[in-house]
């Protein structure tokens, strides 16, 4: 420590508390338990991290997780040692009453700071860009045009597909308060109430909505997109694990949000041939009965609503579901 | 004098000397901002979202593996303070009556043999989907209407085509079980004009025979308890917006819940 000394002012002041010994022992112990904490989170905490890797989307977001763990270890561990090193040795001494040393600027530490800050924030910037074309989009929802479509196969036809064909297998998410249901265009265009997948193969999902904002969430497929009335939020993931998937709305959507999820599988390609088989065949009655495949729907251009509201006197929504006054408070 | 009296407390407060506000000042606002923070929640917990409906428990009443529930659908509260509201009934399984709730009680691994008496009238479904019966027994309901025709008798119906004929009034739904059942609704526009105005609509209200479908189905429950929540797929909060506010979004109108006991 370094010895007292005097302020302009009289007052006793003490130059500083540092001295290079410590600066010795910290940078010594920030590089031990650095190295040794990046070890660890990029090898033993890595493995695991959120959400696995059952897709393509979901192990590039676990590879992007870890590796921003990693760089961030460093930083907690410069921290926090910096923290518990001035708790532990900087003590103010009992009787001690001086004023701390005055502070004056250190252009050494300044620049190294802007210089060393900047350049991590940039670098992660153009990873961050290139995590997103990648995986096609991270698999999140990039509107009705994404931009984000490397390695996807394109949609060659919207009424037939077969696997290892040049063309992306299209599921359509429709949210409505409260479930999910999912239509397949390239086999007849079924809706059902199941979600499943073929594994290993390219799926390209159409996500929208019947009536308010809801959100659809496939967890450890690493896909997550706003179902929006009126949009189509497309998004992007290749399955690559057999099994069950959970299905979540991510979006506060109403009283039964809270249970509005699914449990979806990914299945061989035989296994995905033969579901869809099944499914055509078992709701054939009610497939003739949907409005013609679209991105989107609109619930207020059912031709009957209008016929039925005016006959019943409900003439306030103008033949739809919804009055431009809405919403009405009870 | 008043000048200095004012000083001196002033100077020992910049000096830190004494506290702006006394300890009993400070102990009394912590309990009144608490009590004020309890009563909001206890507000919104009991005026807002509401008291949760009664349980109707039918696991007394099953016999052989099966038991009889008995539900009504109208198209007014009046026993309630949102008269204009539609909703659910669920009979009593002791009094017989029905009361004004959507929450029942059944035995585990145990046939459900419902009947619906919908009094309501018509709504087109928003998603034609929920026009297919599915996760009852045979996956159809029993129904007498059917796509705005009478039947001469009662038949096993699968489909409705609620946007030909606006032939669904409600749907009774289980996601979690796969159950979906489109509530025909009675025959024409005109009929549906002269629909019972007291709810529920029980000869004690001179209001059953008023038009109405009797839909009868069947669902096995789960062999393990739980509770499942069920609800209307019409959109038939009319005046809210997309029509899934008010009675589609308050327990004890359009959706409810179904407790499977051990």
């Amino acid at each position: 420590m370094a010895a007292d000394a005097s302020s302009a002012a009289g007052a006793p002041v003490r130059a500083s508390w540092r001295s290079d010994r410590d600066v010795v022992w910290l940078l010594t112990l920030w590089i031990v338990l650095s190295i040794i904490g990046c070890l660890l989170v990029a090898l033993v905490w890595g493995p695991h991290m959120p959400p696995g890797r059952a897709s393509s989307t979901a192990a590039s977001q676990a590879t992007d997780i870890t590796v921003l763990a990693t760089i961030a270890t460093p930083v907690v561990i410069g921290i926090l040692l910096y923290f518990g090193w001035a708790l532990a040795f900087w003590r103010q001494k009992p009787g001690d009453e001086t004023d701390a040393a005055p502070l004056h600027g250190n252009i050494k530490v300044q620049a190294t700071w802007i210089v060393a800050t900047s350049a991590i924030v940039l670098a992660l910037a153009v990873y961050g860009t290139v995590e997103l074309i990648a995986p096609a989009g991270a698999g999140a929802g990039q509107g009705p045009q994404p931009i984000f479509k490397n390695g996807m196969p394109p949609a060659a036809s919207t009424t037939s597909w077969s696997p290892n064909s040049n063309n992306i297998l299209q599921v359509q998410v429709i949210g409505q308060q409260w479930a999910w249901t999912f239509r397949y265009p390239q086999f007849g265009g079924f809706e059902t109430t199941q979600l499943a997948l073929p594994v290993n193969q390219p799926v390209q999902f159409n996500v929208t909505s019947l009536d308010v904002i809801h959100s659809f969430w496939a967890y450890t497929l690493g896909v997550k997109a706003d179902a929006n009335p009126g949009v189509n939020n497309v998004a992007y993931t290749t399955p690559n694990t057999l099994g069950d998937f959970q299905v979540r709305c991510a979006e506060l959507c109403g009283i039964w949000h809270g249970a509005m999820y699914d449990t979806g599988e990914v299945l061989t390609d035989s296994n995905f041939m033969a579901w869809t088989q099944t499914e055509s065949v078992k709701l054939a009655s009610v497939t003739k009965l949907l409005p013609p495949y679209a991105l989107t729907y609109d619930p207020t251009t059912i031709a009957i609503l209008g016929k039925v509201n005016t006959a019943l006197g409900l003439t306030g929504a103008g033949g739809g579901f919804y009055n431009p006054a809405d919403p009405e408070q009870p | 004098m008043a000048w200095h009296s004012w000083a001196q407390p002033l100077d020992a407060l910049r000096r830190n000397e004494v506290d702006p506000v006394s300890l009993p000042a400070r102990v009394a606002t912590l309990v009144v901002a608490f009590l004020a923070v309890v009563a909001g929640v206890l507000w919104v917990v009991f005026d807002i979202i509401g008291p949760q409906p009664q349980t109707e428990n039918y696991t007394a009443y099953a016999k052989n593996g099966q038991v009889n529930v008995t539900m009504m659908t109208t198209a007014q509260t009046t026993v309630t303070n949102k008269p204009d509201w539609v909703s659910y009934f669920i009979q009593n399984p002791s009094t017989k009556q029905f009361d004004h709730t959507t929450y029942f009680a059944v035995p585990a691994n145990t046939t459900v043999n419902v009947t619906i008496l919908g009094y309501d009238g018509c709504t087109p479904l928003r998603n034609p989907l929920w026009g297919q019966v599915a996760g009852t027994d045979g996956n159809v309901e029993n129904v007498q209407y059917y796509n705005g025709k009478t039947l001469s008798a009662a038949q096993n119906i699968s489909t409705f085509d609620s946007w030909a004929n606006c032939s669904v009034q409600h749907t009774f739904a289980i996601p979690n079980l796969g159950i979906n059942v489109p509530i025909a609704s009675p025959t024409t526009l005109s009929e549906n004009n002269n629909l019972c105005g007291t709810s529920p609509c029980t000869a004690a209200n001179q209001d059953q025979n008023s038009p109405h479908t009797v839909v009868k189905f069947s669902f096995k429950t789960p062999s393990t308890p739980g509770a499942y929540r069920w609800q209307c797929f019409v959109p038939c909060g009319l005046g809210y917006v997309d029509g899934n506010g008010g009675p589609m979004g308050t327990p004890g109108y359009m959706g409810g819940q179904m407790e499977v006991q051990a």
